[in-house]
């Protein structure tokens, strides 16, 4: 495009901005979107920041309360167990995704793998079930809705009131009006989307890496662009301006309110996941077979124990040197982790596959490649819960596994066979509170940036795929312009 | 009469032959379709899910009573099913039952530590929300009728003929009246029908069919005189239609949103993790105390089993279950104020949804399918109150009568899901 062309193109545009400044409905719109935009970013931050403190001092206060046991047998805390708790990301004020939907705190203990409880959905009115007061949901839903208002009939307009044969006749070409119409409605866009660039580059202070900043406001600014596209394919195309409304407000509930539903609702149909409750009645059959850790007359045990008699070149276990308890409880604990880590690790790639299938609908749907493009970018889809799953078991084998290690070391065989003999004998069955300190902190962060960009270029592909065919689109549309 | 039908046969002609309408009409007849079907399917899988999780969890039980002979073993290896059964209407109003668990598998350790486990469906899928009937009526069905009925004069305006059409009508009926009824209708029509046939396969009874539709209709009823009456001046469709739809917002969106913030500001809730923490220190600490600790508080509990709480060794397992008792006693507080806090704000909500129709008509529908988070925490009282019956079956066992018989535990209490109407 040459200077020429590109002046006209600005003074189009600048002619737009005229018009609605003049206009009481784009004017109020303009004003509703950027105060909805405002208030999502101030309340979702101080929301998710109280969240997020919170998290850490429940997960010091856990780790505090670990530690500051009595002395105690050491298998009394492998069932004492542990907290941990799920730090949403930085960049989760913008986008708290699956925040609210699932448990943000996980019980460790020994033997078995909890799920994370108190999902903050449950203590909720039921009154947010359409949309919340998120930056989230508004730049994705309503964003969109508001452009549509203000920009309906930014070419049908000129064709209603006669203008538009006489605009061409002067020489504008088609392709530099809707050029114009186009610049002065992303500009608009960029309004929209400056006060969620500006929280977003607050959170690189609080750690988040420029990457991801960067890919989220891109990202947002593609998906606006589909839409900004969008109207000026149907205002260009359809002769009347309440044709043109009324396809936009249609291609609108289609897209953004209708879409991402059907895309949950066909995942979860076609790609059917079996509960926890249900795959435990197979991980239970499992375990069955690796034989109970409290006991070790357990006939599953037998192997073990001759195996061990061998390598110490003993004749029974109470001439072992170290626990055999201790060492039965930690043989058990890793063969039972080994089962539930597969089981777990099924479960998770079940919902992975759901999620995927709901994900391919961002071919369809923009906003549900938005949706995706940006819990993927924050942290707060699927994925991260997943990490946040495999981090936490991580933790409960390494501080069983820790707390087994002394019983096997710091517990003499007799005195453990002999604990529920009298008060003292539990007494002497019992091994320092000094111990205590082998839990590790715990610090949950999400996927690193690099990690999270790769895993939204779909989404992005998809984004761009609806910029090119409209694009493309709009060029056939501008050069025979009527 | 015969000019009454003239007067919408010929509206039904003009109908058909405005194809933006009739595209809206087929396309809100696809989408309760497919509402109505995904939910039927929905609430088949709940359904075939639970009667899979009772075959198996009685033959997993059966297992344990075959290897198990000690009360203490039998009552810690024995877990048993509870599941909260989908109504007949529940095809049409999921609710929140993908947000709150429909199924648990508990044994006689303490309830506050296994009742919030969740086994709740893929996060990021319940995140985006279900498309089922209400959300359809609800959400969707408003832009519909702002859509069919913004323009119904200011089209004619500016084509010009209103005027013409008005002096010229017979009465204001034989113009608007039978527009308005042909259109409203055609939509009432394509909406229900499928919503019918669903109430029909899924053996929902006359009576509750007829009063959602009631509702439905009601509400489909406010929204077509909203838009038809903010129609009625104006020269320009688009800016009605803005108009409508920035009120839909407000109603859908925006006072909910206002009402959940107010509300979670306003009602006080224990952090359900303090529970949890309540419930493990006081059942740990049990271990390190004097076993009167735990025993005297119990048989206050249970009178009847005062004369047997001595005990022969340093481990015994009616000593056990006890403090496991003694925990809940002690997070029964805690978990009490946390249950009130949700039902007082779902209470509060209430009063938001009278000036949010769009969220009435879902609390009142997902009532009447017993999907509500009322229904959620009875079917969680259900659980409770089961648990303690199980915990009457074993403590005789536990405390004076040995080993229970194989015969013997035939008798333990069965749960029964009982799925109340919400009305």
């Amino acid at each position: 495009m040459s200077i020429n062309n590109f002046s006209k193109v600005v003074i189009v545009a600048k002619d737009e901005w005229r018009y609605w400044l003049r206009s009481k409905l784009a004017m109020t719109v303009l004003a509703i979107g950027l105060l909805l935009t405002l208030s999502s970013v101030v309340v979702t931050a101080i929301t998710m920041l109280k969240l997020s403190h919170d998290r850490h001092e429940l997960q010091s206060n856990a780790e505090q309360s670990f530690v500051e046991q009595p002395d105690r047998h050491p298998h009394r805390m492998v069932h004492y167990g542990h907290y941990a708790f799920r730090t949403p990301s930085p960049l989760s004020t913008l986008d708290p995704g699956i925040d609210a939907y699932t448990g943000n705190s996980i019980f460790l203990e020994g033997h078995r793998q909890n799920s994370a409880m108190f999902a903050d959905q449950r203590q909720g009115t039921a009154l947010t079930k359409l949309g919340s007061l998120t930056p989230a949901f508004i730049v994705q839903t309503l964003a969109p809705l508001l452009l549509i208002l203000i920009g309906y009939s930014s070419i049908s307009r000129e064709r209603e009131s006669q203008t538009l044969s006489y605009l061409l006749a002067q020489g504008t070409s088609g392709i530099t009006l809707i050029a114009g119409k186009g610049l002065a409605l992303l500009s608009v866009v960029g309004l929209v989307i400056a006060p969620l660039a500006v929280s977003a580059l607050f959170t690189v202070s609080a750690g988040e890496s420029l990457l991801a900043v960067a890919s989220f406001v891109v990202g947002y600014a593609l998906y606006l662009t589909v839409w900004v596209l969008l109207i000026l394919l149907a205002s260009s195309v359809l002769s009347k301006n309440s044709g043109s409304f009324t396809a936009l407000a249609f291609v609108w509930i289609l897209l953004c309110i209708v879409m991402p539903r059907v895309a949950s609702t066909t995942a979860s149909t076609a790609v059917p996941s079996a509960g926890k409750i249900e795959t435990d009645f197979a991980v239970k059959a499992e375990l069955r077979k690796l034989g109970d850790g409290h006991n070790t007359n357990d006939p599953a045990f037998k192997q073990f124990k001759q195996s061990l008699l061998k390598k110490y070149n003993v004749n029974s276990i109470d001439e072992l040197p170290v626990n055999f308890r201790g060492l039965v409880a930690s043989e058990s604990e890793a063969k039972q982790a080994n089962v539930l880590n597969q089981f777990a690790e099924q479960r998770m790639q079940s919902e992975l596959k759901q999620t995927q299938v709901s994900r391919y609908f961002g071919w369809v749907s923009p906003m549900v490649a938005i949706r995706s493009l940006s819990m993927i970018v924050v942290g707060t889809s699927i994925e991260t819960h997943h990490r946040f799953l495999r981090e936490t078991e991580q933790l409960r084998f390494d501080f069983v596994q820790g707390l087994n290690k002394i019983h096997i070391e710091e517990l003499d065989y007799k005195d453990d066979m002999n604990r529920n003999a009298d008060a003292a004998a539990t007494k002497k069955a019992r091994v320092s509170a000094q111990n205590w300190q082998i839990l590790q902190d715990f610090n949950f962060n999400v996927d690193s940036a690099d990690v999270r960009a790769q895993r939204s270029v779909p989404a992005f592909l998809q984004l761009l795929l609806w910029i090119v065919v409209l694009v493309g689109g709009i060029k056939l549309v501008g050069k025979r312009l009527l | 009469m015969s000019y009454l039908i003239t007067q919408l046969m010929r509206e039904w002609g003009f109908l058909l032959r405005q194809k933006y309408v009739v595209v809206l009409l087929l396309c809100s007849f696809i989408l309760s379709g497919f509402a109505i079907y995904s939910g039927l399917s929905e609430v088949s899988a709940q359904q075939q899910t639970i009667e899979r999780l009772k075959a198996a969890d009685q033959s997993d039980r059966a297992k344990v009573q075959k290897k198990q002979s000690d009360a203490g073993m039998l009552a810690y290896y024995s877990f048993h099913l509870m599941y909260s059964q989908p109504s007949s209407l529940a095809f049409a109003a999921l609710g929140e039952r993908d947000i709150f668990p429909w199924k648990h598998r508990i044994n006689l350790l303490a309830l506050e530590g296994q009742i919030y486990e969740s086994d709740a469906q893929n996060a990021e899928l319940a995140q985006g929300g279900k498309i089922d009937f209400v959300f359809v009526i609800s959400a969707l069905a408003p832009l519909v009728i702002i859509l069919l009925f913004h323009d119904l004069f200011a089209s004619e305006r500016t084509s010009g003929r209103h005027d013409l059409l008005v002096t010229t009508a017979k009465s204001y009926f034989a113009l608007w009246g039978a527009r308005i009824t042909v259109r409203f209708v055609a939509i009432i029509v394509c909406l229900m029908l499928p919503f019918f046939v669903g109430g029909f396969i899924a053996g929902a009874s006359g009576f509750e069919v007829a009063y959602v539709s009631l509702l439905c209709i009601a509400y489909l009823a406010f929204w077509t005189a909203l838009s038809v009456w903010w129609g009625k001046n104006a020269t320009s469709a688009p800016r009605v239609a803005s108009s409508l739809i920035g009120l839909w917002v407000l109603f859908a969106f925006i006072i909910p949103i206002l009402g959940d913030l107010a509300i979670n500001k306003s009602v006080d809730s224990p952090k359900g993790g303090d529970i949890m923490l309540t419930q493990r220190e006081a059942v740990n600490d049990a271990w390190d105390l004097p076993k009167s600790a735990t025993m005297q508080p119990f048989i206050k509990e249970y009178p009847a089993l005062a004369p047997y709480i001595d005990m022969k060794s340093e481990f015994e397992w009616k000593w056990y279950y006890a403090f496991q008792q003694m925990g809940d006693l002690k997070a029964a507080k805690l978990s009490k104020a946390y249950r009130d806090a949700a039902a007082k704000k779902y209470e509060l909500a209430g009063f938001v949804s009278w000036i949010s129709p769009p969220s009435l008509l879902q609390r009142s529908l997902t009532r009447a399918a017993n999907t509500d988070s009322i229904a959620a925490y009875a079917y969680e009282q259900q659980i409770r109150d089961y648990h303690q019956q199980l915990r009457e079956f074993y403590y005789p066992w536990l405390f004076y009568q040995g080993d229970p018989t194989k015969a013997s535990l035939e008798n333990m209490p069965r749960f029964e899901n009982t799925t109340q109407s919400g009305n």
